[in-house]
């Protein structure tokens, strides 16, 4: 891992240089990947590091959010709290709900722990739509960012260093955090509660603290949110943002530091690019996230560190070789994957039914090309494609194993 | 005979209906090596678990240098000096061997909520973690996961966990269960040699192991204490060898 620190230097340039390197959408896209990273960063801390898996989130990242748009209209980014700092509001009630919720939560833990983030987080977005003055109701709280130190906060841009700064200073922090005292006990925490006890720890404390460090950055991470859309509404208190969170750290790798963030960053990312794409985009992202889980249970960033760490008998760039022979199949089957699943939300769409007359099938168009319905044809090139990516990626194994028993 | 530093006054302990712990009587003299035996279901570690304050006695006074610990919680027990081993191995397996003592080295410094401060700098934790290290024979494996180590490593691993917060009674639950004749013999003299100084409560089902390391037995059988004495008189005890060494003969 000696270029790490090399490797950092260069992401952290190129998201500096990033306004000028993509166009508006692209950067508004780097925005909201920022804001999930940030947020699945405190995820992670406490279910990666701490192993409390939180199913609430939503709850703090919304505090954050709705905080910080209040903050905005009352000092108007003026005076104690100009507009640079008003993440720190998100932050600090984050904090103290994290507290709050945290005492209670972290009595119990596995199970019982999820529920009880799960029930708090939809308590209060049950309770929401009817504190109007604190959540505005239907409409939610909107405001304006005003101009502070002699920056505008009108242009996107503006918008994006300001995300930028405050999310690379808060995944520093998360990062010191991990290598305090307080940190490593995350670790026995989620490695060994009951032995942490005998040791002389008040194991539920630590879980209440640890809990409440994460809140406060999911809160970071909604002021950044409702300072990026100059609103919040209840909807950022549902129970889909909790499982988004829960979902990208995972995919990403939850127990390796950076892995949450990138799986947040990379899944909005996905997002953004396929929800314009197609409508059922979200069936795509279930499809990663359970494909991730089952072959790569350690998360993205997680399998390419132990990669890295231990390339095995085959050496690096033989691991290179067959990882990029395996992508280069897996690509064939997604392709043939998309193909079918493309063709059946056009085949079994209402407007195409609409469309169905006196046993007439019309052509169906995907990928600049008609298909008749009826025909062997479209079936058989998506069936085809994709069954030959997954035999590609059965030979692929095979040889390695192959290979290895050889050399055995 | 000085004052004992651990003892159970008229302790009992029961769930339910099931009487476990009946009026035992214990006195543990400082610096000695004092070995509970008994047969299989007699309450011995249940005994234990009274000690550490996993569970509280239904009646009775445990007290530890002249204070009833009976009922406390089990961080506080610790806190007054009394730290204990598990039956089952019970280490952090998903981190390095170094950080499963640093952790436990931590709590001796009053290292709990404290976040301002890097862990690679507190340099007498880390002097301590180093020097336990040594004690326990592990250095070379210090940078491996502790589910990395073997099943006598990791006894080891746990034996040196009981003793970062430098307790003054040590309590080991069966450390040398599921071990081979070597990897019992190892372990005997370490605890031999960190035991020093110290005084040492151990549950032990090898005979060979009690017999030669204890100063002073004790022998429970079902939840009372029925004999007390050097390993000598244990041997000459009637009551011992009818309840106990005589099924272990058989």
């Amino acid at each position: 891992m000696k270029y790490a620190p090399l490797l950092l230097l260069l992401t952290v340039a190129v998201l500096v240089a990033l306004p000028w390197l993509v166009s508006g959408s692209m950067l508004n896209a780097a925005v909201q990947m920022l804001i999930a990273a940030l947020f699945a960063m405190a995820f992670g801390l406490l279910c990666g590091q701490a192993g409390l898996l939180s199913f609430g989130h939503a709850a703090y990242f919304g505090v954050g959010a709705f905080a910080a748009v209040h903050a905005m209209n009352a000092f108007g980014g003026e005076g104690l709290l100009p507009t640079p700092l008003l993440p720190l509001v998100g932050g600090a009630t984050g904090l103290v709900s994290g507290l709050l919720a945290g005492y209670f939560s972290t009595k119990r833990t596995g199970v019982y722990f999820a529920m009880i983030t799960l029930a708090l987080a939809e308590l209060l977005h049950a309770l929401a739509p009817h504190l109007k003055t604190v959540f505005g109701g239907e409409a939610g709280v909107s405001s304006f960012r005003m101009p502070a130190w002699g920056i505008g906060f009108g242009s996107l841009n503006d918008v994006y260093f300001l995300t930028l700064v405050w999310t690379l200073l808060c995944i520093g922090l998360l990062y010191l955090f991990s290598k305090t005292p307080l940190g490593r006990l995350a670790l026995g925490l989620r490695e060994n509660a009951h032995r942490l006890r005998f040791l002389g720890y008040n194991t539920h404390a630590l879980g209440t603290l640890i809990f409440a460090v994460s809140a406060m950055f999911a809160g970071v991470a909604g002021a950044l949110q409702s300072m990026n859309i100059e609103a919040a509404n209840y909807v950022v208190l549902e129970s889909h943002i909790s499982t988004a969170v829960v979902l990208n750290s995972f995919i990403g790798g939850v127990r390796v530091f950076l892995g949450p963030a990138i799986g947040g960053a990379v899944m909005t990312f996905f997002g953004h690019v396929t929800s314009d794409l197609t409508r059922v985009w979200l069936l795509y992202q279930g499809i990663i996230f359970v494909l991730v889980m089952m072959f790569l249970p350690r998360g993205i960033v997680g399998e390419l560190v132990e990669r890295l760490r231990s390339p095995g008998s085959e050496g690096f760039a033989g691991t290179l070789g067959t990882t990029l022979m395996r992508l280069a199949s897996l690509a064939v089957a997604a392709f043939g994957g998309v193909f079918l699943v493309e063709f059946l939300q056009r085949f079994l769409s209402a407007e195409y039914r609409a469309g169905v007359q006196e046993g007439i099938w019309p052509n169906i168009t995907l990928f600049s090309h008609d298909w008749a319905p009826l025909s062997v044809l479209p079936w058989g090139f998506g069936f085809g494609l994709f069954g030959l990516g997954i035999a590609l990626v059965v030979m692929v194994n095979r040889r390695v194993a192959a290979r290895k028993e050889a050399q055995a | 005979m000085s004052d004992p530093i651990l003892s159970l006054q008229n302790v009992h302990k029961s769930f339910g209906e099931a009487h476990i712990i009946r009026d035992a009587n214990l006195d543990v003299i400082p610096g000695e090596r004092h070995a509970v035996i008994g047969p299989n279901g007699a309450g011995k570690s249940t005994l234990f678990h009274l000690c550490s304050g996993q569970f509280a006695p239904s009646e009775g006074k445990i007290l530890l240098n002249g204070t009833n610990i009976a009922g406390l919680k089990p961080a506080e027990v610790n806190r007054r000096g009394l730290a204990r081993s598990f039956q089952i191995t019970n280490i952090f397996p998903g981190v390095s061997v170094f950080e499963n003592l640093r952790l436990a080295v931590m709590r001796k410094h009053n290292l709990q909520f404290v976040f301002w401060r890097s862990v690679a700098r507190l340099r007498r934790v880390n002097a301590e973690v180093d020097e336990l290290l040594t004690r326990i024979r592990l250095s070379d494996r210090a940078y491996s996961l502790a589910s990395q180590l073997s099943y006598s490593e990791q006894r080891s691993l746990e034996i040196g966990m009981t003793l970062a917060s430098d307790p003054q009674v040590i309590l080991l639950d069966e450390p040398m269960a599921g071990m081979s004749h070597e990897e019992t013999n190892y372990t005997a003299g370490l605890i031999r040699e960190i035991t020093e100084g110290r005084t040492l409560l151990i549950v032990e089902h090898d005979m060979g192991v009690v017999f030669s390391l204890a100063h002073r037995i004790s022998v429970l059988v079902y939840g009372e204490i029925v004999a007390t004495g050097t390993p000598e008189e244990i041997r000459g005890n009637a009551r011992v060898k009818e309840a106990y060494l005589g099924e272990e003969a058989a």
